[in-house]
């Protein structure tokens, strides 16, 4: 009878620790790289979509529109900083995942001064919705981009928007009355109210007015009642504030455009119109917008009967 | 005298195999990272310069409808406001706006020669708005627009030049 039993040498204790070691380092290597991997991924991702957003920009259209597609599920994290004289926009992406956790921290930020994107703080989805229109107040201070993502239903807009909806040919978004509204889609109520969102025109001026959801109530002026209706409201009122600082630089630069050519003959006296305009925009948000509004049409109309005009 | 002479086991012999074995198989997979490493870093580059050339070069295209740039008095997509580009040349407020190395509108048509400055302006070719370091540059046509005292208005040909950094 064989009594022996299996001898554990030294090389097999040595052989089995270190294999051990080899094989959790393989493992964690293997899985940093993953991770580093996505995290490049989502970066190059967000730097990618801002050098796609810049094609949308307008010239001397009232607007324009474009489909997102991406290849995975994809989060879009909108972050709006209001410091400084321009405050900052920041664009940032996370990619769904099969591998390790479904869903990582974004990758590094896409930065920008002169983007505004009003949206929802995350936009999750493999189709994203963006539609441009210019903000004039009352020269062009900026194009605004809008983000959405899944179905609005809009109930009985003004003929206005309605038109420009057809224009723009925007997915997603349904124009109809009440009862018609698709399953799943939020509905914006403009002559009526009891929606996810409902828009409130002011009485004497139908192109301003307020919108109201649960979050509460915001103001807007012309076009940012997109703004208004697809944004949560911090980041709606954060870059109305950063708009408001723009055309505060701009009130400025036409300010000093009028100074450099009145040596030219060509003298608007408007220089004081501008630089109290400006003051008034530097720390305007958006409950001031109907004031800055009035402004802007005095300026606008001042402007316009100028024989050399500014802007 | 006396000779010195190491008897090893056959066991202590494999030991020492084995470890020489798994030295070099660190080395290996050292030297396999580092190729990795080399290889990523390079492609990466690479993938940083096309990112930010791709948005030098949108915004060149685009730049001439910004509004510190767009001529806003006539309807024309590609006429900048060279007035006005004058006057932004002084202002400290927009120097981070831009977030390019390189920044210049340059006068093609009529020729004319030099930095603008406020005593030779309009008869000068280029206005610097920025000017960094290391970058490359690439250019649009557009149309130079301002006020003229005979005119009114007058639009000459000249063109846009944006750097963008390289990653080296």
């Amino acid at each position: 009878m064989n009594n022996k039993g299996f001898e554990f040498s030294f090389a097999w204790i040595f052989a089995i620790i270190v294999g051990a070691v080899v094989i959790f380092l393989a493992i964690y290597t293997t899985t940093s790289l993953i991770g580093n991997s996505r995290y490049e991924s989502d970066t190059k991702i967000a730097a990618q979509l801002q050098s796609i957003l810049s094609p949308i920009e307008t010239n001397l259209e009232e607007g324009k529109s474009i489909v997102l597609g991406f290849s995975d599920e994809t989060r879009i994290y909108n972050e709006c900083r209001n410091f400084g004289t321009f405050g900052e926009q920041k664009l940032s992406t996370a990619t769904k995942s099969g591998i390790g956790k479904e869903w990582m921290e974004p990758g590094v930020a896409a930065k920008s001064s002169n983007k505004y994107i009003f949206s929802s703080k995350i936009l999750q989805g493999k189709e994203i919705y963006v539609f441009v229109k210019p903000l004039k107040m009352p020269y062009k201070v900026a194009d605004m981009m809008f983000m959405y993502t899944g179905k609005y239903c809009f109930v009985n807009p003004p003929n206005d928007i309605e038109e420009e909806i057809n224009d723009l040919q925007l997915p997603g978004i349904t124009i109809n009355n009440s009862e018609n509204c698709p399953l799943g889609s939020r509905k914006v109520c403009f002559s009526s109210s009891g929606c996810d969102i409902d828009v409130r025109f002011n009485v004497e001026d139908d192109s301003s007015g307020s919108v109201v959801k649960k979050e509460g109530t915001v103001r807007y002026e012309s076009g940012l009642i997109y703004g208004a209706i697809f944004s949560d409201f911090d980041v709606y009122g954060c870059q109305v504030e950063r708009l408001m600082k723009r055309n505060s630089e701009l009130a400025q630069l036409y300010a000093a455009k009028t100074n450099f050519l009145s040596g030219e003959g060509c003298s608007s006296n408007l220089a004081g119109d501008l630089i109290s305009y400006s003051d008034s925009l530097k720390e305007a948000d958006s409950g001031k917008l109907s004031f800055i509004k009035l402004l802007s049409d005095g300026l606008k109309e001042k402007n316009d009967r100028l024989n050399c005009k500014l802007f | 005298m006396t000779d010195s002479i190491v008897n090893y086991s056959k066991g202590q012999i494999k030991i020492q195999q084995m470890a020489f074995v798994l030295v070099a198989i660190m080395i290996f997979f050292a030297i396999v990272a580092l190729f990795y490493i080399s290889v990523r870093s390079a492609s990466l580059k690479g993938d940083v310069n096309v990112l930010r050339e791709d948005e030098a070069r949108e915004s060149v295209k685009k730049i001439s409808g910004s509004p510190e740039f767009a001529w806003s008095i006539t309807d024309c997509a590609s006429c900048v406001d060279l007035d006005k580009i004058m006057v932004l040349k002084n202002r400290t407020s927009y120097q981070r706006f831009f977030d390019f190395p390189f920044l210049q509108i340059e006068k093609i048509y009529p020729k004319s020669e030099g930095e603008c400055t406020k005593q030779n302006y309009p008869d000068c070719r280029t206005i610097t708005l920025i000017k960094e370091n290391n970058y490359i540059a690439h250019s649009a046509f557009v149309a130079l627009c301002r006020y003229d005292a005979v005119f009114g208005s007058k639009c000459e040909l000249g063109k846009i030049n944006i750097g963008f950094r390289s990653a080296g």
